[in-house]
């Protein structure tokens, strides 16, 4: 595998050139610090320019040419990265030696296609988008910020983070607001279209069996029309806030058969070892896993519940555990979890524990390297996060002592307790 | 071992039946570092009636018993988890139940021998007792009720309950709460005794392995172990009927958009000899009417009556394809007549064809970079084939429009039934 960056252009071209994979995937990405106003503009972005454009007019036309193009794949996504708001735009299709010529080159102009062919109209000497495509986007973007609401756990992991930080970009919800759907129209949306080519910054990742010379050259074709300025990044991660004095207990109802508990722990600042390789591993034997603390007390030896488990999120400097209960058993499923936080505090954890993770965590890294999808996401990391690499990673995670553990352990804090109450009749 | 190369796709097949009878596929790929195993056995939900030499009558078992087998096929005897075991080696462990087969995994790509081996053991070695079936029935509950709060799991339970009558597919596959409460250890060595005999399993083993050295591992581990033959395994069949059990259901949930499901029920057994050829024709012909790049998926989004592309999914038994639809609709009385209305003509022109055998051929080599959907197209083939399909190309090939017209002609979309999920 050879890794290269090119940086002599407005945007940053990486080309990973790996034999591994008989596709090969392309990513842009446009990225700003979030504002909470401007997330619901980056999905409709996306949405509009997904549905159709100047080349295809319609999104039928356009999954067609996907068809023709030997069953390529693209999607556009928006997600908050810290204080970063990201949008971006894959495809992923055949490498040509099982297709046919000049597939490449078709498949990367289809791409951008998608970004920069949009479906415009002009009246009175303004530009917008044109009403249909719009339109569908508009739709169906509002149909999924209301139906995002549907999915108990979605909805309740949401509502503890709009508790426990309701005002830091920590709990914006990455799908958009309906208030600021309603404010956005067919030009806005345009002229912020062009604020994005204008002014975000801009990582163009490809990886697969591909000539860089080659790739330069077809990139280069393409991007021309980019005039964005070249800006440096600023680091992803927040600034951790202060905990709650005790913890809050917020209750919230749903017909539902079965009630969502979230838990909200705030971590205070971590040293950078600390957040990018102790949380894994204190996560890992908290609630990480099959084998970890919570999943064999609260379900393996008191049967509460059917999943439970514990996320981190060094970026936000977070860390929570969902599970799905019985809501009689609200009491009892804290205090086990209450229990298993002090043990983690006093280090009541095996060495073996220790270990499995360690060994858990290097698998999965060289694991990244069979699939194009997490390989990218690796670079994406070493670009944006500053992330080690594999081998480095390797070498740090296996310098993560029990004492380490321990010390981050004391520096994680209950903050927000979260029911999302079902009222179903519960026989117990 | 019998070797055979994956046609088109650089790959090749090892397969050998061993002294006990169980198969055992190997596809080794070395550029990757993981590995990923399957050992699956022809048991799922819908068994729940069937008898061999040994018994005289046929043994009954509650509804659910599949997938509760699976959950308990985990505990062992020294105690030992194991979860805890895969973790010990930072690999993954995990196993599910389909209507038709139960299978356990692992992947990862270290310690793959004692992985192997350990997968073998403790899928081998049961410990029921009264006490762990007890205290399963709670996290099987909670189970139960996580899919029942899921509107389209909801709905699609529903719509295969509404549309057969005797069939056991009606029902879901983790039982009722109630079922899963009557099951004792009793019932799941039944079925364990009668099921999870070498000769109705299979391992698939996908990854970065050595042909020889992995043959060897099975072999010795198998060689000790001794198991009666199954003889004679009758399953109870089922005189199910065309029509279906009921046409229509309107169900209340906490939602916010309604949501409509129609069940198409088939009679496919005048189709083609193996119904799972009939199915690559219904899917194909589905797709070109509802899919993404069908003409009415165009229409529905244009008058904004759907959030997002229907779905569509194929459900079958020996006799039946159940073709499911399922959209997000405000007006699912609308899309329901718009789609009946599409369904009317199902012409489709050859060329629709051929654009539609030239993605299934992509779909073959995009496989081949994920050794997950490797081994899962083994499994599949083998549950719906009894053998492992090496030259995909040429089956997708022999697809063709007479054979399409001949489906078309015959095809009655009569027997139906509707479940809209409604805003409470």
């Amino acid at each position: 595998m050879k890794y290269k960056k090119i940086s002599n252009y407005s945007y940053n071209l990486h080309v990973i050139k790996t034999k591994k994979f008989k596709t090969v995937t392309v990513q842009v990405n446009f990225k700003r610090k979030v504002k909470k106003s401007e997330i619901t503009y980056r999905n409709m972005i996306i949405n509009t320019l997904c549905e159709s454009n100047s080349i295809y007019p319609t999104k039928r036309l356009m999954t067609i040419e996907t068809e023709n193009l030997y069953d390529l794949s693209y999607r556009g996504m928006n997600y908050i990265s810290g204080k970063y708001n990201v949008m971006n735009f894959e495809i992923t299709f055949l490498n040509e030696i099982y297709t046919e010529e000049g597939m490449l080159d078709r498949s990367i102009k289809f791409l951008c296609d998608i970004i920069f062919k949009p479906n415009i109209e002009k009246l009175r000497g303004k530009i917008s988008f044109c009403e249909d495509s719009f339109n569908k986007a508009y739709n169906s973007l509002k149909d999924s910020i209301i139906s995002q609401e549907e999915n108990p756990d979605d909805y309740a992991r949401i509502r503890m983070l709009e508790n426990m930080e309701p005002k830091s970009c920590v709990s914006y919800r990455s799908v958009g607001y309906l208030s600021d759907l309603e404010e956005i129209n067919k030009t806005k949306l345009y002229n912020y279209y062009q604020t994005i080519l204008n002014s975000d910054i801009m990582d163009i990742f490809v990886i697969g069996d591909v000539s860089e010379s080659h790739i330069k050259r077809v990139i280069e074709d393409n991007f021309d029309i980019v005039k964005t300025l070249k800006k440096p990044s600023e680091s992803h991660f927040m600034l951790p806030s202060k905990p709650k004095m005790l913890p809050k207990l917020i209750k919230e109802n749903k017909k539902i058969n079965q009630s969502k508990l979230v838990l909200g722990y705030k971590i205070d600042k971590m040293t950078d070892f600390e957040l990018r390789y102790v949380l894994n591993v204190y996560s890992y034997i908290f609630g990480g896993s099959s084998d970890s603390k919570l999943f064999k007390t609260v379900r393996e030896e008191n049967s509460l519940c059917y999943y439970i488990s514990s996320i981190s999120q060094p970026l936000n400097s977070i860390l929570f555990v969902r599970a799905g209960i019985n809501k009689n058993d609200l009491k009892k499923t804290l205090s086990l979890i209450k229990k298993e936080f002090n043990n983690m505090k006093k280090g009541n954890f095996k060495n073996d524990d220790i270990i499995k993770a360690k060994i858990t965590y290097v698998n999965s890294i060289k694991e990244l390297e069979d699939n194009p999808q997490s390989l990218l996401s690796l670079y994406a990391g070493i670009e944006y996060l500053n992330s080690d690499d594999i081998d480095d990673r390797i070498k740090k995670i296996n310098k993560v002592t029990r004492d380490d553990v321990v010390k981050l352990a004391s520096k994680i804090h209950l903050d927000t307790i979260y029911l999302l109450e079902g009222d179903t009749v519960e026989k117990n | 071992m019998k070797k055979t190369k994956i046609e088109k796709l650089d790959l090749y097949l090892y397969e050998e039946v061993l002294d006990n009878g169980l198969r055992v596929f190997i596809v080794p790929k070395d550029n990757v570092n993981g590995i990923y195993v399957t050992l699956s056995t022809k048991f799922g939900s819908v068994y729940t009636e069937f008898k061999t030499s040994s018994s005289k009558k046929m043994n009954k078992v509650p509804l659910g018993v599949a997938h509760f087998l699976e959950h308990k096929v985990f505990e062992q005897k020294d105690g030992k988890d194991p979860f805890t075991f895969y973790s010990e080696r930072g690999c993954d462990a995990n196993a599910n139940t389909s209507n038709y087969k139960t299978t356990y995994l692992f992947s990862g790509s270290n310690g793959f021998d004692e992985c192997l081996n350990y997968l073998l053991d403790y899928v081998q070695s049961p410990y029921f007792t009264d006490e762990n079936v007890e205290k399963e029935k709670g996290i099987i509950e909670q189970e139960i009720k996580m899919y029942e709060d899921d509107p389209f799991f909801k709905m699609y339970d529903g719509i295969i309950y509404n549309s057969f009558l005797k069939h056991p597919i009606k029902y879901p596959i983790a039982g009722s709460i109630e079922d899963v409460k009557s099951i004792t250890k009793e019932d799941l060595y039944t079925c364990y005794n009668t099921f999870y005999n070498p000769s109705l399993m299979f391992l698939v083993i996908v990854g970065n392995v050595d042909v020889e050295e992995t043959i060897n591992i099975i072999k010795l581990n198998q060689e000790n172990k001794k198991y009666d033959k199954v003889d004679n395994l009758k399953i109870k069949t089922y005189n199910e009927p065309d029509e279906v059990c009921k046409e229509k259901e309107i169900k209340k949930m906490d939602i916010k958009i309604p949501k409509l499901g129609i069940g198409y029920k088939i009679n496919c057994s005048k189709f083609k000899d193996n119904i799972y050829d009939t199915r690559i024709y219904l899917n194909i012909l589905f797709d070109l009417k509802l899919g993404t790049t069908s003409v009415l998926n165009e229409k529905l989004k244009q008058l904004n009556l759907v959030t997002s592309e229907i779905d569509y999914t194929l459900v079958n038994t020996d006799k039946h394809i159940l073709v499911i639809i399922m959209a997000e609709t405000k007006d699912p009385d609308k899309v329901k007549k718009l789609i009946e209305e599409e369904l009317k003509d199902l012409t489709v022109t050859e060329d629709e064809i051929e654009r539609k055998k030239k993605t299934r051929k992509s779909g073959c080599i995009y496989r081949t970079d994920s050794i997950y959907a490797i081994n899962n197209k083994i499994v599949s083939n083998i549950m719906n084939y009894d053998k492992v399909i090496t030259d995909d190309y040429k089956k997708i090939d022999e697809i063709n429009i007479n054979e399409m017209n001949k489906i078309i002609k015959n095809i009655n979309l009569n027997n139906k039934t509707v479940y809209i999920i409604d805003k409470s």
